[in-house]
């Protein structure tokens, strides 16, 4: 039976610690569950060992759930193979990883990278350096008004000289959720291979690798209830051996001499030095963790407070949501009349209301919409109506004060 | 609303929000600096006329925050006119005073100065109140030793 959402607050220590706290940051990172605390302060008060070197129990044991993680990993995202998957820091070394190790050897002066218009600098920078590396061009999907994906342009951005196409699921700044499936059909007819950067959806929505036929697929653990400095990347059998380690070291090899050094194969060639193994395993706990959710409830209730939320929006009359996309989950990135974003965040901050206000990592986005900045508010499972009411109170007041 | 963001958002820095001094984009000025906050995407383009060691002409144009785009409008207003040494004097003394509440004596502080006060019990809004003084006085430092 799933963990209810009426008591969910209550496994979140720092609600126990801030009870004033209204937490409305969820896609810069999520809090983190007991669990996920417990299982890090666990490893390092009664498990502490490196792994894939010791021939005693501790570093076995170590070892035995670090790996253990993998196949836990691989089901979340429906792969159900745990040789699939990839440890890293985050969503931002995954994307690096593919760029660095998979992509700049296929690229050559004249092909192309094409990624959307909605990408945060995460998915923009990597691909910006392997094309100035190769002298490769960076093509752009351009996304609606409305701010959705606009899916017609796709076939005409692709080429022979197409080497790779990367998009994210969700909009870390309009809450689009973006029709995955449809994009890595229509890159795999030109056999062009296909990232998706899951970082907002992971553990939220449904993911599905194998149905998706992604050929890679990247997130961080912090945005699913996880730790901080770990993430994934999961690549596709047909793709997974052609990634390059562009760092190297102990560990990922099988046999080193002064001559050379041959490598393991994917996913421990890419994991040289010493793992955030806590890291690892604490992500295994926040994947437990969301089995115990209703997935299907958890982004009903989220989607709920996004809709009321910008229904209070337009009650104020004085500020302006940014996009109105077909599809799209728990984020809500919006402006107000002649006040300035960090203004805005300034004054819910003194409520004790955490938003982010910036660019958010997405400047391009933002610039092709003709707005520097916006107020962004993001849901999880356990803000509440309350939270909503008490963000339109403070933004009610800012009204007044600014007059 | 608190006592503290009624100090930090005091009625000189509202007023300056709401109705800047020389907020307007110059063609052709002798120099334009860029107070660009790569942390919000705030960005105020300033417009320098210089004759010899004056500043002579000061405007600026873009998009921040009340906290950044009142202090530029307070840096223009009291900078205009004032020689390079002096100019700098003053950058330097607004910056210490915003930074480590200490004041100088080039500042002579006005009240529209002391409008800054309230951005000590905000540290994170530091970086707005001083950004475009830092760029004004990057560019004086560069032009004194030319």
């Amino acid at each position: 039976m799933a963990l209810s959402l009426r008591s969910i607050k209550s496994h979140f220590p720092i609600f126990a610690y801030r009870p004033e706290l209204v937490y409305l940051d969820n896609a810069a990172t999520s809090q983190k569950p007991r669990s996920v605390i417990q299982t890090i302060t666990d490893f390092y008060e009664k498990e502490n060992a490196n792994i894939h070197r010791g021939f005693y129990d501790l570093s076995s044991t170590a070892t035995r759930r670090y790996e253990e993680v993998r196949k836990k990993v691989s089901n979340l995202i429906s792969a159900n193979d745990a040789r699939t998957i990839a440890f890293t820091k985050g969503a931002t070394e995954s994307i690096n990883t593919v760029a660095q190790g998979f992509a700049r050897k296929k690229l050559t002066s004249g092909d192309n990278i094409v990624i959307s218009a909605m990408e945060h600098h995460a998915n923009i920078i990597p691909w910006q350096q392997v094309c100035r590396q190769t002298g490769a061009t960076l093509r752009i999907l351009p996304i609606t008004p409305q701010g959705d994906l606009d899916l017609t342009l796709l076939p005409s951005l692709l080429n022979e000289g197409t080497k790779l196409v990367a998009c994210t699921h969700i909009s870390n700044v309009l809450g689009t959720i973006n029709p995955v499936e449809e994009i890595i059909s229509i890159a795999h007819k030109k056999n062009i291979p296909v990232l998706i950067d899951a970082s907002q959806s992971a553990g939220h929505y449904p993911i599905d690798a194998r149905a998706w036929d992604a050929d890679f697929i990247v997130f961080s653990a912090h945005k699913m209830f996880g730790p901080m400095g770990t993430g994934v990347l999961y690549a596709k059998h047909t793709v997974s051996n052609d990634i390059e380690s562009f760092h190297f070291g102990g560990g990922g090899i099988k046999n080193v001499s002064f001559a050379e050094t041959e490598f393991l194969s994917y996913p421990h060639r890419l994991e040289a030095g010493t793992a955030n193994v806590p890291g690892v395993i604490g992500m295994g706990t926040a994947i437990d963790f969301i089995h115990q959710l209703d997935l299907t409830e958890t982004s009903r209730h989220t989607h709920a407070l996004c809709l009321y939320f910008k229904q209070r929006l337009a009650e104020l009359r004085s500020a302006s949501v940014l996009g109105s996309p077909s599809q799209f989950g728990s984020i809500v990135s919006f402006g107000m009349e002649n006040i300035h974003p960090h203004d805005v965040a300034s004054f819910l901050a003194h409520a004790n209301i955490a938003v982010r206000a910036g660019h958010h990592c997405a400047q391009p986005l933002l610039d092709s919409m003709g707005i520097p900045a916006t107020v962004r508010v993001s849901f999880s499972i356990y803000n509440t109506k309350k939270d909503v009411d008490q963000t339109m109170d403070a933004l009610t007041e800012l009204k007044s004060f600014w007059k | 609303m608190t006592r503290d963001l009624k100090k930090l958002y005091s009625d000189i820095i509202k007023q300056h929000n709401e109705t800047p001094v020389h907020f307007e984009r110059v063609d052709g000025a002798d120099t334009t600096l860029k107070a660009y906050n790569p942390v919000c995407g705030d960005q105020f383009d300033l417009f320098v006329g210089t004759n010899g060691k004056q500043l002579s002409q000061l405007h600026f144009y873009g998009f921040g925050c009340a906290i950044s785009k009142a202090s530029t409008s307070i840096l223009v207003k009291h900078l205009e006119g004032k020689s390079l040494s002096d100019a700098a004097a003053i950058c330097n003394d607004f910056i210490h005073f915003i930074q480590l509440e200490i004041t100088g004596d080039a500042l002579l502080i006005t009240e529209e100065f002391k409008a800054f006060e309230g951005v000590h019990d905000f540290p994170e809004r530091y970086v707005c109140a001083a950004l475009p003084w830092v760029e004004m006085k990057k560019f004086i430092d560069s032009r004194i030793h030319e």
